[in-house]
Parts: C-alpha cells; sequence; structure tokens
C-alpha cells in the first residue's frame, strides 16, 4: 500500500501557507510601514502561491494529459482536452486569476490612486484566485485521499484538516476590516463571521469523517494567527507614511484570533450524535449553536481585550497600525454602541448562520463523494 | 446698467494652485544650504509625488524628505526617505513620497552636510485632477482574461459534477452528463449575476473617485455701474470646502489678474475687496472694451490654494485710477509676439531685462527666471521696493489660456500656505519684509518650469521709485 504523499499535494499545501503568511504579513506592512512596492517579500509569498499552484497543477494536468501510461489518467476529469484532477484544474484556475488581478490592480492604481484597502475589484480578483488556489488543493488531496487506504489517508486527512484550516484563516482576513474588537458587542459581528466561518467548519468536517475535524480546522486557524501576532512583532518597522498617530516601532500584528474553536468543539459533539438527522435540522441546530456558543465566549473575552490585562504581547491590543486616529473608539478601547434593539440584526445573524451551515453541510456531502 | 456676461472657462484643466501648472517650485535656505525644489504632485490620490532638489551651496552630503499633514495637529512625523544623489552631479538629489490623502500636505526636506543641518518644509496641495480611461489594449487583455475566467469556471463545475465522484476508469453515464449540463448552466446565471454585481461596484467606486476629482472654484463676474468689477465665487461641488474661508496673501484675499483676450494686449493684477461672503468688488479703470479672462489666486485657510477662473465682455468704460498694490499695463499684441526679445521697455522711463541665455526653454524643466531692472540711461535702478512683500511678481501664461502661475521669487508656492508650515515664526512667509529697501538689488529671479511646449506670455511686476512697473515677454518652449 502507497503511504507517501503525492508530491503535488505537497506543492499544494505550500502554496496556501505561502499565501496566508504573505497575505498576513502584507497587511502588517501596509499597517506599520504603509509604502511598499511590488517587490516586497510580502508580496513574493503571496504571488509565490500562484507560481508554486500553476507549475504544480500545469505540470500535473499536462503529464497526466499527454502521458498515457500515467497512474492519474483514470481518476482525472476532462476539460477543454486535458485530464487532470479536478483540485488541479481549480487551481490552475485560481493561479490565472492570481495573475489577471496583477495588471487589474496595477491600472486600478494609475485610475484610482494606490489602494489602502482590502475590499477592492482588483484585490477581490486576486483573493478569488487565492481562494481557488485553497479549494483546489482541499480537492486534490481530497480525491486522492477518497481514493486510498491506512497511513496514506490518515496523513492525507491532516493535510486536508490543514487546509480547511487555511481556508478559514483567508476568509477571516477579507473581514478584518469589519471585524475588530471594537465591534464584538455588536449582533452585525457575529452576523458577518457567520457567513465564513460554518460552511467551512461544516463543509470540512463532513468530507474528512473525523471525530474532531471542525475542532481541527479551528486549532490550525487559531495556531496560525496566534504565530502570526507573536512572530510579526518581533520585526521592526517604522511608518514611511504620513499622518502618523502612532509611533509604530515594530510590524503590527493581527488581531488576536477569534475564539471559534469553542463553537467548533461543541459542533463535533452534535455532529457526532446527529449523522441520521436530516441536512436541514442539522443546519437549524448547527447554526443556532455556533452564534450562540460563539457569543458566549467572545462577548465577554472581548471585554477582557479591551482592559489593560489585554495590552500584551499575548493577546497584543497594544499594537496599533501607524494610521489609527487616536480619537477613534478602537484606539480608546472602546465598543461600537450595540443594536438598540439586538434581536433584528442577531436574528440575521442566527438565519445567516443556519443557511450557511446548510451549504457547508451539502458541500460536505459532495466533497465526500469526490474521487478524482 | 448692469451688464452681466461671466463664461465658465470649460475648457480649462482643473487643476489648483495656478490653471494647468500643477508642478511646484521652490527655492530657499535650508539653514547655511540654498535649495531649488521641484514637486510633482501625483495625478491621483493617494499616489506618488516625484521630488527634484539641486543644491546651489556646496557641502551637502545627504538630503531627506518626509510628507507631513500641512495643518493636522498631533501628527508625529513618517520616517524620513533619504534623496538619492545624482551620479553624476552630487548636489542634485531626487526621491518620490506617497500622498495618502486628499488636501494639503508639506513636504519637510533637511539638508546634512559640511555645515550642520537645516529643514524648510513646502506645502504640497494632494488633488486627484485626473480621471483615467482604460486603452482598448488592457481592455481586451482584462476582456480576455476576464472570459477565460469564466469559461473555465463554468468548465470546471461542470466536470465537478460529470466526472469527479466517479470511481477510476468509470465513464459519465447520460443522467450525470445532463446533470452537469444543469449545474454549468446555474453557475453561469450565477457568474453573470456576480459579474452584474462586480459592474454596479467597480461603478460605485468609479462615481466615488469622481466626487473627490478637483473642481477648482470658478469665477462669475459682472459690471456694476461706476464701472464697478462684482466677482462671486462660484462652487461647482467639491468635498466639503468652503468659500468664505480664504487667508489673506499679503492683506488681500484674492490676488486677481484680468487679462485682455486673445491678444494679452493689457494686463490688471487687481485686489478685489471682499463684500459678503464669497463676494468681491472692484473698482476698475479706464477699460478699452473686449473680452477679458479673469485668474484669481486665494489660499483657504487648511493651506489648500486655487486658482478660481472665470471670464467677462467689458463695454469700453471710463473707470478711476488704479491705487495701493493695484495695477495695470498695456502689452505688445500677441499676434506680434517676437519670442526673441529680452527687453521690456517700462512705463516710467527704464526697461526690464530677461536673462534668458541662448539655449531653448523646454517644457518640465525647472528654470530660475531672472530679470534686470534699469533706469533709462542704461544703469541698475537704485530705488527698488518691495511689492506686496516681494521683489517681484509673475504670472506665466500660455497663449491658448490653459496654463496660467502666478509665481514668487520663492517659487509658486502662496505665501498663506507657507506660513502655515511653520506657525511658530509670524514672518516664515515674508523674510523679504525685512530687508532694508534701500539695500534692495535691481534684479528679481523667479524659479518656474512650464508643463507643456506651446507660445507663453510673461508679465513681471517689479515696484520701484513708487511706481509698479510691468514687463512682457514671450517664450516659445519645446518639448
Amino acid at each position: 500500500m502507497e503511504s507517501r504523499v503525492p508530491w503535488y499535494v505537497w506543492g499544494a499545501v505550500a502554496a496556501v501557507t505561502s499565501a496566508m503568511i504573505g497575505t498576513h504579513w502584507d497587511i502588517s506592512w501596509h499597517r506599520s510601514i504603509g509604502r511598499d512596492t511590488f517587490w516586497t517579500p510580502a508580496h513574493i509569498a503571496i504571488h509565490l502561491c500562484g507560481v508554486l499552484a500553476g507549475i504544480s497543477c500545469g505540470y500535473l494536468i499536462l503529464s497526466t494529459t499527454l502521458k498515457r501510461d500515467s497512474p492519474l489518467r483514470d481518476c482525472a476529469v476532462k476539460m477543454w482536452g486535458f485530464r487532470g484532477p479536478l483540485g488541479a484544474f481549480l487551481s490552475a484556475w485560481g493561479g490565472v486569476a492570481m495573475l489577471t488581478s496583477a495588471p487589474f490592480d496595477n491600472w486600478w492604481h494609475n485610475a484610482y490612486g494606490l489602494d489602502v484597502e482590502i475590499l477592492s475589484p482588483p484585490h477581490m480578483v486576486l483573493a478569488s484566485g487565492i481562494f481557488a488556489v485553497h479549494a483546489g488543493a482541499l480537492l486534490l488531496i481530497l480525491g486522492q485521499m477518497n481514493r486510498s487506504e491506512g497511513s496514506q489517508r490518515r496523513r492525507l486527512r491532516y493535510l486536508f484538516l490543514y487546509v480547511g484550516g487555511m481556508i478559514l484563516v483567508c476568509l477571516t482576513i477579507l473581514q478584518m476590516e469589519i471585524t475588530s474588537r471594537s465591534s464584538m458587542h455588536t449582533a452585525h459581528f457575529y452576523h458577518l463571521v457567520a457567513l465564513v466561518a460554518p460552511p467551512v467548519l461544516a463543509g470540512v468536517a463532513r468530507a474528512a469523517k473525523f471525530k474532531w475535524a471542525a475542532t481541527a480546522v479551528a486549532a490550525v486557524y487559531t495556531v496560525f494567527v496566534l504565530l502570526m501576532s507573536w512572530i510579526l512583532p518581533l520585526f521592526p518597522a517604522v511608518p514611511k507614511l504620513g499622518p502618523v498617530y502612532f509611533n509604530t516601532t515594530q510590524f503590527t500584528p493581527p488581531e488576536f484570533p477569534i475564539l471559534f474553536i469553542v463553537p467548533a468543539f461543541l459542533l463535533d459533539l452534535i455532529w457526532y450524535r446527529t449523522r441520521a438527522w436530516s441536512l436541514w435540522l442539522q443546519a437549524i441546530v448547527s447554526g443556532i449553536v455556533f452564534i450562540a456558543a460563539l457569543a458566549i465566549v467572545q462577548w465577554p473575552f472581548a471585554d477582557f481585550l479591551m482592559t489593560p490585562a489585554a495590552r500584551n504581547w499575548i493577546f497584543g491590543t497594544k499594537f496599533f497600525g501607524y494610521y489609527v486616529s487616536p480619537n477613534s473608539m478602537y484606539a480608546r478601547y472602546q465598543f461600537f454602541p450595540t443594536e438598540q434593539p439586538l434581536w433584528p440584526e442577531a436574528g440575521i445573524a442566527f438565519g445567516t448562520a443556519i443557511v450557511t451551515m446548510s451549504l457547508g453541510l451539502a458541500w460536505g456531502n459532495w466533497m465526500e463523494k469526490i474521487r478524482r | 446698467m448692469t451688464r452681466r456676461a461671466a463664461i465658465l472657462l470649460a475648457f480649462l484643466l482643473p487643476l489648483s494652485a495656478h490653471v494647468g501648472s500643477p508642478d511646484i517650485f521652490f527655492e530657499g535656505d535650508a539653514g547655511p544650504y540654498h535649495l531649488l525644489v521641484t514637486i510633482r504632485p501625483p495625478q491621483v490620490i493617494p499616489g506618488v509625488a516625484e521630488v527634484e532638489i539641486r543644491s546651489t551651496s556646496a557641502g551637502v552630503k545627504q538630503v531627506r524628505i518626509v510628507p507631513l499633514r500641512l495643518t493636522r495637529a498631533r501628527q508625529f512625523a513618517p520616517a524620513p526617505d533619504i534623496a538619492t544623489p545624482s551620479p553624476g552631479d552630487p548636489q542634485f538629489f531626487t526621491g518620490s513620497l506617497w500622498l495618502m490623502a486628499t488636501g494639503s500636505w508639506q513636504v519637510r526636506i533637511t539638508a546634512d552636510g559640511d555645515r550642520g543641518p537645516g529643514e524648510f518644509s513646502v506645502p504640497v496641495p494632494a488633488l486627484a485632477t485626473r480621471v483615467l480611461g482604460m486603452d482598448k489594449a488592457m481592455a481586451v487583455l482584462l476582456a480576455a482574461l476576464g472570459l477565460l475566467l469564466c469559461a473555465g469556471i463554468v468548465s470546471i463545475a461542470g466536470a465537478s459534477v460529470r466526472e469527479a465522484p466517479l470511481a477510476p476508469g468509470e465513464k459519465p453515464d447520460p443522467q450525470r452528463r445532463r446533470r452537469s449540463r444543469m449545474v454549468m448552466a446555474a453557475v453561469a446565471l450565477i457568474l453573470a449575476g456576480i459579474v452584474y454585481f462586480a459592474n454596479q461596484w467597480w461603478g460605485a467606486e468609479d462615481g466615488a473617485y469622481r466626487l473627490r476629482v478637483f473642481k477648482p472654484l470658478q469665477l462669475d463676474a459682472s459690471i456694476a455701474p461706476g464701472g464697478k468689477l462684482l466677482l462671486k465665487l462660484q462652487d461647482p461641488g467639491w468635498l466639503n470646502r468652503r468659500s468664505d474661508d480664504l487667508l489673506p496673501d499679503h492683506g488681500h484675499l484674492i490676488h486677481l489678474y484680468v487679462i485682455r483676450q486673445p491678444e494679452m494686449d493689457r494686463v490688471m493684477h487687481l485686489h478685489p475687496e471682499r463684500g459678503d461672503a464669497d463676494r468681491f468688488v472692484q473698482q476698475l479703470p479706464d477699460m478699452p472694451a473686449g473680452r477679458y479672462s479673469l485668474y484669481g489666486d486665494i489660499v483657504h485657510a487648511n493651506g489648500l490654494a486655487e486658482t478660481a477662473v472665470g471670464q467677462i465682455d467689458i463695454p469700453t468704460l471710463a473707470g478711476q485710477p488704479l491705487t495701493g498694490d493695484d495695477a495695470e499695463a498695456d502689452a505688445p499684441p500677441l499676434s506680434k509676439a517676437d519670442y526673441n526679445r529680452i527687453v521690456s521697455a517700462l512705463s516710467g522711463g527704464g526697461r526690464m531685462l530677461w536673462d534668458r541665455g541662448s539655449a531653448p526653454l523646454r517644457a518640465r524643466q525647472p528654470y530660475l527666471f531672472r530679470f534686470r531692472v534699469e533706469d533709462p540711461g542704461g544703469q541698475p535702478v537704485q530705488d527698488m521696493q518691495l511689492y506686496m512683500g516681494m521683489l517681484g511678481h509673475a504670472a506665466f501664461i500660455r497663449r491658448d489660456g490653459s496654463v496660467f502661475a502666478h509665481v514668487h521669487p520663492s517659487g509658486s508656492v502662496p505665501m498663506p500656505a507657507l506660513q502655515l508650515t511653520q506657525p511658530d515664526n509670524p514672518h516664515a512667509a515674508h523674510n523679504m519684509m525685512n530687508m532694508n529697501s534701500q539695500a534692495l538689488p535691481a534684479a528679481v529671479s523667479f524659479p518656474y518650469g512650464f508643463p507643456k511646449p506651446g507660445m507663453y506670455r510673461i508679465f513681471v511686476q517689479v515696484k520701484h521709485g513708487g511706481r509698479i512697473e510691468t514687463g512682457v515677454f514671450d517664450a516659445l518652449v519645446e518639448n
């Protein structure tokens, strides 16, 4: 029985890791130094993702197409005359999307100015490319995993959960600007995170067929963000743009990770006991549990983050981007006002979690069947 | 009877602090070092400003540059950039700076060398002035890549249903193929929705950007009985700018050039008095009939300078002689311009000479325009006086009116904005005021560079013997 993990899986795992390190590094760069060029190490790490995915998946597709004795030929999908694993096509698509975003972003800068925001159309093209590389890596591992047994399957499952965690990292980056600690006492915060976390937790957990899959995915997210938030401030950085309101002297870390691990643990317990339930019933229960459990731990934890006790390297609330206004609620450790009344937006948060949970479960059901 | 004939100069480029001449030229002393600075602001904000610094003093070893908001309090300075010395000219330095927000900025320049450090700041307006279209090649490239991506994701979705769940070697049955086509159609529909949403988003971003593109104030002009010029600042709407927050520049809220078109054969430098809010009034002198261009330089409270433009048709007018700082002059018709002429006769009997040199004038090159004033005997005048705190004022105007720049001996920077860079120094903007009039030289120079090729007229105004004199020169600028 083959127990080694195929080289192209390692290529895909390296690609997603490079993209997430690069993205967090780049955001920190913009919060600490401000000014950059295309050739910063952070940008290179991001685009290395596209290069790694493009080369490994491109080679995989070409070799499967051209070599009649390729072992993957029987377990490939066909597209436009090419053959290869489904995940390889999706990752290659992601590489092309990342490539497309470069001239688009350059034109955007010339037309509308050098952007300093995460959410812009060319950045969304780049993000969709990075996400596709992640999803492609997930499918690449999954196809191989669902065809294998024994130790290889076990190893591939670990990598599958790792990439699932990196997808959660990827999606939470998109929300970084709008889910700061100041927003954690609003129902809107829970509405926003309900858009991204439930489908990843449900989909990956369902496809992994592992009792603690959601917990593992949340743990990967938590450990990765913690490492970024502890390592980045070790390096010096000074702002090169003004106005400077915080005299930053080191790379500014991301915020402390959201406590997804608590609802993820509960979801694993629930899913273990509700396998026989209908998808919608599972989604309703899981969605409610996700929001309720997250709120129960995140709400008081946010209170703690606002206290002087959290202003240290562990929780990182002493760090600010150089441009943060000292008069802003964020800089003054204050919460945005809670919605009055709370329940309309809270209801939307619960509804969103139920819908995205059902989509995640359906995605997981589909992924369970992937063989190619 | 009041005749109202104000016409907006729609053809003028919407560039602030002068018209069609966005680059900033400044000459000053950073401690012991005399520097000539050129700053080329970006056309979109946030964007990159290019900075060129020439030291006319020896011994400068290093130049540091850093951008700061002009009036924002409680800010730290970002880490300065070290300007790069030219390999062939160690006294020439270049650098680039990011200006991140619309509004008034300053570039702080620190020179360090044999005689220790010295610094000054140059005000810089950061304004979006350009709406960029997408050229055809880029549009075709992006459309092709977009189509490839759309077709690719539809095909991947189809393959994910058709073959991905099959065991190795198994062929898809007709039902699976049919389901695959349905999924592809559904994904194509969703993609169409995403493309529609993305287009709406792009449109909204574009609309928000266009709101930020600078739109200068316009001068609405009319003539009142008694030969009075009535002016109103018309705001076409740009961000939260006000038109009643002007800072005085040498005691005047507005410095108005009135130039007869199309021959530019009569020029007036006037200083209308403020009426209500954003209205101004100016007593005119005797005026020949004609169409006159109006260029009004103003500075807002935040240090942002702009030139409000307008145009008015004036009938033959019997007015009153100008007084105070107001001045007028006749000039040779532009149709008879002599681009080699370096001598201009002055109304008081003397003459003004342009030390032009023989080299052709090039666009986008900084020059020091130097003029000398001589008495009728050909000797330098001994009675030069400051004219509104300056040795002189110069106006550079392109023949088609698309460029207008009012420049001082220190450069194109407005004095109130310069004052804001040194709020603790009440004389930052007019050190010349402290000079002993008896010691004033009979020569004046202006740092400036033409923004584009073409034919330009230059009006140079100085004061000597109690008279404000105007020299008129023409320049042919090559690419």
